[in-house]
């Protein structure tokens, strides 16, 4: 019934557009489709108004085949390359036609990348396409929608940074949907309570990792336990060069644990931070080591050596900044006090390494800076006190020469009235 | 009982009493006002310096070389790159606050915390900081070189 409800559509669409070829419309199946009054068929050509494809000059034919130039149905004539709705394995083949042509791709964008089919093999989804016949797997159209492709710079865009975690999570959040899959559906949620969704939303860096950042695009896999460090070692070059060498890389490996997401997660990273070293309740080192163990000592000790180095560099800047608020010039010493942070900073990253002698390289640095500017912040409060204390004598002796100028001056008052007294008195 | 009636010289004196009173107490406002405000410290907002002039010269400065200079208690670096423009950056990396510095082997501005790395206009282009630095105005006035922060 459907059908047959299209083709009549189709028809009086048609007859309204009879006429010279040369007269219609470039793409005359939009026309029709937007005349029929079937939202399934006018939604498609309404949505491609907005679509990069048709900005740059494609139509209807380009994807679904068949003859725009015609009306009715002979436009959607299969012996024209009309092939109607994609399937689902027919979508890569339709899209890759065009992007997986160097030479044609150049033409548009020669910046673009023409591997996207090629990775999409490698990926699950391809793979359980390719394999399986999955139904269920995303393919091109189910990240960038048909008819509605923008590019990723477009905010619109569902593949733009800040859309990509809700894209992906319209299948992986939906537990009904992926259900027989067996695998969580709280990546989404987690990853809205990480930091690097937190730095993109509030931050507005998006450059931080979304769900392509860590398991690629179009070749989406999971991160294998092996390769973690190497992905999240895009941006944190300095932990995960460190962490190859340690100690932790044979015994994750022996375990079967991934690299970095063992302490810090994988959906759910959030802010580290001190307390995730040592063995104390948060500590994340307390999921493999004790207190008796050679791992749970050194934990204590590189948190121990970051602690001291920490406390030492905020007592320097309390005190430097009362002298500042006290009127002292301390600049210098607030200046030369960043080194101390730096080295903070430095001695987090080495514990990655987990060798006590790196950390405790950079600890001690810092800790010498943070001594020679809490000096500099005693000897400007010293010169404060010192300026007070003279200030107040100063005061006292101002005091002390008003008080004797008051009491000479009511002498010389009571010598005057002596003196007036006895010089009326025979007159009295 | 006698009345007593005021003579003019005590009229006199009365007026040159009330003269020397109000002056002393004007004379101790005086002295004291400063004197406490000196003894309450001034809260002391947020530094407002836009400008400062360099201890360098600009020919000290060589081409493809870098120099942290002191902005405030913040470290600024200033850059003359290999085709001779001076340009001034603030060395705080956007990541955790490390201070950069000039790197002449790769021509960029390098975070030794955790290899972040800036091209020459301050543009983040590897590694974790998530945004540019601060970009500062470089103004030569003959042997002085004057950075401010911009508009």
């Amino acid at each position: 019934m459907i059908g047959l409800g299209l083709a009549g559509a189709l028809l009086l669409a048609g007859a309204v557009w009879a006429g010279p070829a040369q007269a219609q419309p470039a793409d005359a199946c939009a026309a029709c489709h937007l005349e029929t009054g079937d939202e399934r068929l006018a939604a498609p050509a309404r949505t491609f108004d907005g679509d990069i494809h048709k900005a740059k000059g494609f139509g209807c034919v380009d994807c679904h085949g068949g003859d725009s130039r015609q009306t009715g149905m002979e436009a959607m004539d299969p012996r024209k390359g009309f092939i109607g709705k994609p399937s689902h394995q027919q979508v890569i083949q339709v899209c890759g036609r065009c992007h997986s042509d160097a030479g044609f791709m150049k033409r548009y964008n020669p910046s673009l990348r023409v591997d996207q089919v090629a990775e999409f093999a490698t990926s699950v989804h391809g793979r359980r396409l390719r394999e399986l016949g999955d139904p269920k797997v995303a393919t091109c159209a189910s990240c960038h929608p048909a008819h509605g492709i923008r590019p990723r710079s477009d905010p619109k865009s569902s593949v733009h940074p800040l859309h990509v975690a809700d894209t992906c999570g319209g299948c992986h959040a939906d537990a009904k949907y992926m259900a027989g899959y067996k695998i969580p559906t709280d990546q989404l949620e987690k990853y809205k309570t990480s930091i690097h969704w937190a730095a993109m939303t509030t931050k507005g860096d998006l450059s931080a990792p979304t769900c392509n950042g860590c398991h690629g695009n179009h070749g989406a896999v999971p991160p294998g336990v092996g390769w973690v460090g190497n992905v999240c070692g895009q941006c944190h070059t300095v932990q995960a060069d460190l962490f190859k060498s340690s100690v932790h890389v044979k015994a994750f490996t022996d375990l079967g644990t991934p690299g970095c997401a063992t302490c810090h997660e994988n959906h759910a990273i959030h802010a580290p931070g001190d307390f995730m070293l040592g063995l104390g309740d948060k500590a994340v080192c307390t999921n493999c080591h004790g207190p008796d163990d050679k791992g749970g000592k050194s934990a204590v000790e590189m948190r121990a050596l970051i602690d001291s180095l920490r406390v030492e560099s905020d007592k320097a800047g309390a005190l430097l900044q009362r002298a500042e608020r006290a009127g002292m010039e301390v600049s210098q010493a607030e200046f030369d006090l960043n080194g101390a942070r730096d080295d903070l900073i430095k001695a987090r990253a080495a514990v990655h390494s987990f060798r006590i002698d790196a950390v405790k390289q950079a600890v001690d640095s810092g800790l010498a800076v943070s001594a020679k500017a809490h000096g500099r912040g005693i000897r400007a409060l010293g010169e404060l006190g010192f300026r007070r204390k003279g200030l107040a004598v100063s005061l006292v002796v101002i005091v002390a020469l008003i008080v004797g100028l008051v009491l000479k001056i009511r002498q010389v008052e009571r010598r005057a009235a002596v003196r007036s007294r006895a010089g009326e008195a025979p007159h009295d | 009982m006698t009345e007593h009636v005021l003579e003019p010289d005590e009229n006199r004196r009365g007026f040159i009493n009330w003269l020397l009173g109000t002056s002393a107490v004007a004379f101790a406002l005086s002295v004291f006002y400063p004197v406490a405000s000196y003894l309450v410290p001034p809260t002391v907002g947020e530094s407002t310096a836009g400008t400062v002039t360099l201890p360098i010269k600009p020919d000290d400065v060589k081409p493809n070389t870098g120099e942290i200079f002191k902005f405030g208690s913040r470290p600024g670096i200033l850059i003359r790159t290999a085709g001779g423009d001076l340009r001034a950056f603030s060395a705080v990396c956007t990541h955790l606050n490390c201070t950069v510095q000039y790197r002449s082997d790769l021509s960029q501005i390098w975070c030794a915390c955790h290899n972040g790395h800036y091209d020459l206009n301050g543009k983040n282009v590897a590694g974790p900081p998530p945004r540019p630095l601060d970009t500062f105005v470089v103004n030569v006035r003959g042997t002085q070189i004057v950075v401010s922060k911009s508009a």
